[in-house]
């Protein structure tokens, strides 16, 4: 077969040379399985959307119009009147200062707790895998388990301390709570990453401080910024859409948005303004999406690491 | 001396993680247990009565909102694992159509990221007999169709286990999908050339090769219905009656409700029952697994 | 035994260009092995052939048939892969009998191909093992065992020793070889090791950077490199280059190094007729240099610069221009060589190659 080219003058007035293919071929086409494939996972993924697409819209809704019963149809007016009463003066309960009390809660059980279980799980996992440890196996099972055990066992126990502490019924006390029932899933998580630092650095260290703090201070803690970002989106997204803690220990005026939430939609007094619900869902939920859409990744790892801690 | 001291700091770092486990979790526990066997009522009692030390288990299990819990608890397990079985079939589908990737798991995953309060409100709202799903249905013609599901206690669960595995699909999505992408991909190009069909290829290859993925799913799920109690509040509260109590509604329902903390200690210990025979597989599973990797390591 | 053949292959990922209109056909029962270095294409020719790759452009031939489109298990054809890529769910015996269930063949059919591949490769005793449960070697066999009992004309081997220590390499290198005599199946063969490659091939195609660099017999490759490329991938120690000067005179040609040394290079095979003062790579092999005077295509004195024993065999470093020539010697001589001291040493007459400086081709 003789070789077959092709010249041509481009733009810059050079010449290309193409070869014309030697055995032409069918432009290759998406096989029908792809196609169905991918029908049905469009699909799926509609299926997925539909309760956002239905909250969204709902929320830009008149009452009016939500009363002509078209669940699925584009608001005639958009209007942000819902997304106002929602977070100004929303009822939860006998309070109608809206969602944004809970929301400030929320925030402000978030910091300590965030600031408490970290640090206390960190330090433990560190010493756990890095240090020899009496009795290191015992503890890791015992965790092991306390991380599966359910709230309810530990509940009133939980509650006579937190009031004993005269925390109950206050930010310090949800915050309290959830560093605790935190604490052993996280210390695993981190014992699990700082068990795979090869030990030849830590001998190194030893043999250079030798110290327990500084060694952490100055060669644990820059090494785990990976881990750090991953446990802070875990337990941000789980703090934040917790409602059993919040609803338990929080007292009025210290309770959670998701609180506020589930009062908002489950109590209603008079006539139930639905788009001011859905306003209000939207409000609890854009936080934790917010961190999902944009470290979406780091989000999987830190529910997939702590699904599978052992 | 500076020696001696750093061999102590690990220990002494240990000590606020072993407080608050022996405090509040074991302490905890042994408390709760303790109380379940004892009068209380509103307020905390510590006599044991040995003569009648069963009493408040004996009630738990006559009552018949407790049978509806169990009962519930079954059918919200064998409804959710369809999560399972639908996260696979994404999974699967998505491992070998790489097309769109990225895009998929985005939007199967979200819903993880959202506090199951606003779930259920989501779909509870959709679920809204007067302005929901079903009048929409009905003025598109299909007027036989019955999806107010909430209102009624025979359809109720069938909503809360729809929500269930709308939120968890992605969740066992991901999962199932690392264990995919760790098969060797030569084992699929073999299967190409020896002509092995798909159905052949998943049902003998694929599937047995994932039972440990299948496994932690099942457990996973498992321990999750045993703990689901925010969706039901949101979507049902219970309700209507008790038609959609679950154990874990009714333990919370019984010490704030009813002021029964005797009787709410026996039934969150019969919920550690029930996680402990849920746990038992994973922890042998665990060991085995150990056993093995320890074995191939010699 | 089919012969194979790829007509002006073209392979592009996106807009990178693996191959780029390559052409080579072996005949039935030969034994090529596609050489080279890792991304130099060679995988992804063979998976072009085996079909879990789609052409760009081109077409491949098993016998008359074109089975460019044609889909992986109707092409005829088996193949090892480099992690053997057993399945883990399935017995030995499981794993030789799934890849003939597709085939529609009859039970006793299948059994008695699974008893002869078991037997011929040894493996009896382990049929009903799981892969979890053997070693790497005798997976390989077993890999080997599902290929066999498809009996199919081409056989292609993906690095398939690579996974297995130095002593099994040997052991199955030969196993692998045998097979091929005896079985005399048309085999197409991926590595990037030159021994696996010498050893076992009829026909070897060194490939780098998505082009065929040589194709021809083993000893066509070692003895006669084409360019510079396959004469330095070829070798261990490698071939010796160095730049040198043609002079063309008095009937006889010579390469003249830098520092005045002169190779007799009249018998040198020349492509086309050398030209006075062309300038010339020469690749001179460590074992056709001897130490000692005597007839050689050039006798120079220069110092050692040190000696190294491995095994039966010697190398020695001179230092050759200020630069190291490696010689393979005998051990007494290797023994003999003091760092620093002068030697004599000689090229053996006919061995020399000569590449062209500017385009690295055989001259």
């Amino acid at each position: 077969m003789s070789e077959i080219t092709i010249a041509a003058r481009n733009a810059k007035g050079e010449v290309t040379v193409s070869r014309a293919p030697y055995f032409p071929r069918k432009k290759k086409t998406i096989t029908g399985r792809s196609i169905a494939v991918l029908v049905f996972l469009a699909l799926c993924a509609l299926f997925f959307c539909i309760p956002l697409y239905v909250v969204v819209v709902t929320s830009f809704k008149t009452m009016d119009q939500i009363r002509e019963g078209a669940m699925f149809s584009l608001p005639y007016v958009w209007t942000l009147e819902a997304w106002d009463h929602a977070w100004n003066s929303a009822c939860s309960g006998i309070n109608c200062n809206g969602l944004k009390v809970g929301f400030w809660s929320s925030v402000s059980i978030l910091i300590p707790s965030l600031i408490l279980s970290i640090g206390i799980s960190m330090i433990t996992g560190y010493a756990l895998a890095l240090w020899n440890v009496r009795w290191a196996g015992a503890f890791l099972f015992i965790l092991f388990i306390c991380a599966f055990v359910p709230f309810q066992i530990i509940m009133f126990p939980l509650i006579s301390m937190t009031a004993a502490l005269k925390v109950y019924g206050s930010i310090w006390g949800v915050a309290l709570v959830h560093a605790v029932l935190a604490m052993p899933v996280l210390t695993l998580i981190f014992r699990n990453y700082y068990k795979d630092i090869p030990q030849e650095i830590m001998s190194a260290a030893v043999m250079d401080s030798g110290s327990f703090w500084r060694i952490f201070t100055e060669i644990i803690l820059p090494m785990s910024g990976n881990i750090l970002i991953v446990v802070l989106i875990m337990q941000i997204t789980s703090i934040w859409n917790d409602y059993l803690i919040g609803v338990t220990f929080g007292g009025p005026g210290s309770q959670p948005m998701t609180v506020n939430l589930a009062n908002l939609i489950t109590i209603s007094t008079g006539v139930t303004r639905y788009n001011d619900n859905m306003a209000a869902a939207l409000l609890t939920a854009i936080p934790p999406l917010v961190i999902y859409f944009f470290v979406g990744k780091l989000f999987v790892q830190g529910i997939t690491a702590g699904a599978i801690k052992g | 001396m500076a020696l001696r001291w750093s061999r102590w700091s690990p220990q002494l770092a240990l000590v606020p993680a072993i407080a608050v486990t022996l405090v509040a979790f074991v302490g905890g526990i042994i408390w709760t247990v303790y109380l379940s066997l004892t009068r209380s009522r509103r307020i905390p009692e510590y006599t044991i009565d040995w003569s009648d030390w069963f009493r408040q288990y004996d009630r738990l299990f006559r009552d018949d909102a407790w049978a509806i819990s169990l009962q519930n608890l079954i059918i919200l397990g064998i409804g959710s694992a369809l999560a399972i079985v639908f996260g696979f079939v994404l999974a699967a589908m998505i491992d070998r159509e790489r097309r769109g990737e990225s895009f998929f798991r985005t939007v199967f995953l979200y819903p993880l990221a959202i506090s199951l309060i606003v779930t259920g409100a989501a779909w509870r709202w959709i679920f809204n007999p007067e302005y929901g799903v079903e009048p929409f249905l009905h003025s598109l013609g299909l007027t036989w169709v019955n999806a107010s599901w909430l209102s009624s206690g025979e359809t109720a669960m069938w909503a809360i286990i729809l929500a269930s595995v709308w939120q968890s699909s992605g969740f066992y999505m991901a999962l199932m999908l690392a264990g995919l992408k760790s098969i060797n991909s030569e084992i699929w190009s073999a299967a190409r050339l020896d002509g092995v069909s798909l159905w052949k290829l998943y049902t003998q290859i694929i599937i047995p090769m994932m039972k440990f993925t299948f496994v932690t799913c099942a457990i996973l799920l498992s321990l999750g219905v045993i703990k689901a109690y925010d969706v039901v509040v949101a979507m049902t509260n219970g309700g209507p009656g008790q038609s959609t109590y679950v154990p874990a509604f009714f333990t919370i329902q019984a010490m704030t409700g009813r002021g029964n903390l005797g009787f709410a200690s026996a039934a969150a210990v019969m919920m550690l029952v029930i996680t402990a025979i849920v746990f038992l597989p994973l922890v042998l599973l665990t060991a085995w697994q150990q056993r093995r990797s320890a074995r191939i390591a010699k | 035994m089919p012969r194979v053949s790829f007509e002006h292959i073209t392979k592009t990922y996106g807009q990178v260009q693996v191959l780029d209109d390559l052409n080579l056909a072996i005949d039935d029962g030969d034994f090529l092995v596609l050489l080279g270095p890792s991304g130099c294409g060679k995988t992804t020719l063979l998976n072009l052939l085996a079909g879990l790759l789609d052409v760009t452009d081109g077409r491949i031939m098993i016998g008359d048939r074109d089975v460019t489109d044609v889909d992986p298990k109707d092409r005829g054809l088996a193949m090892v892969f480099q992690s053997y890529a057993l399945y883990p769910t399935k017995t030995v015996h499981g794993n030789l009998k799934f890849g003939l269930a597709a085939s529609k063949l009859p039970r006793e059919e299948i059994e008695k191909r699974i008893a002869w591949a078991a037997k011929l490769l040894q493996i009896e005793p382990l049929l009903n093992r799981k892969p979890a449960n053997l070693s790497g070697g005798q997976r390989q066999r077993v890999a080997i065992g599902r290929a066999l009992v498809k009996n199919v004309g081409v056989f292609l081997f993906d690095e398939p020793l690579s996974n297995l220590d130095a002593k099994l390499r040997t052991e199955m290198r030969l196993e692998i070889k045998k097979l091929h005599d005896t079985l005399k199946h048309t085999i197409v063969y991926v590595t990037h090791d030159q021994i696996e490659a010498m050893t076992m091939a009829t026909k070897i195609a060194v490939m780098n950077g998505g082009v065929i660099q040589q194709f021809g017999t083993p000893d066509d490759i070692y003895e006669r490199p084409a360019n510079l490329f396959v004469a330095s991938f070829i070798g261990s120690p490698g071939m010796n280059l160095r730049p040198a000067k043609l002079a063309v005179g008095g009937g006889k040609v010579e390469a003249v190094f830098p520092s005045g040394v002169r190779f007799d290079v009249s018998d040198y095979n020349f492509v086309a007729p050398p030209k006075d003062g062309e300038d010339v790579i020469a690749g001179l092999r460590p074992e056709h240099f001897l130490v000692g005077a005597g007839d050689g295509a050039a006798t120079f004195d220069i110092p050692v610069q040190y000696a190294e024993r491995t095994g039966p065999d010697a190398s020695a470093y001179f230092n050759f221009e200020n630069e190291l020539l490696a010689l393979r010697v005998d051990p007494d001589i290797a023994a003999r060589l003091k760092p620093g001291e002068h030697a004599t040493v000689r090229y053996l007459r006919g061995k020399a190659n000569l590449f062209d400086a500017r385009s690295g081709q055989r001259m």
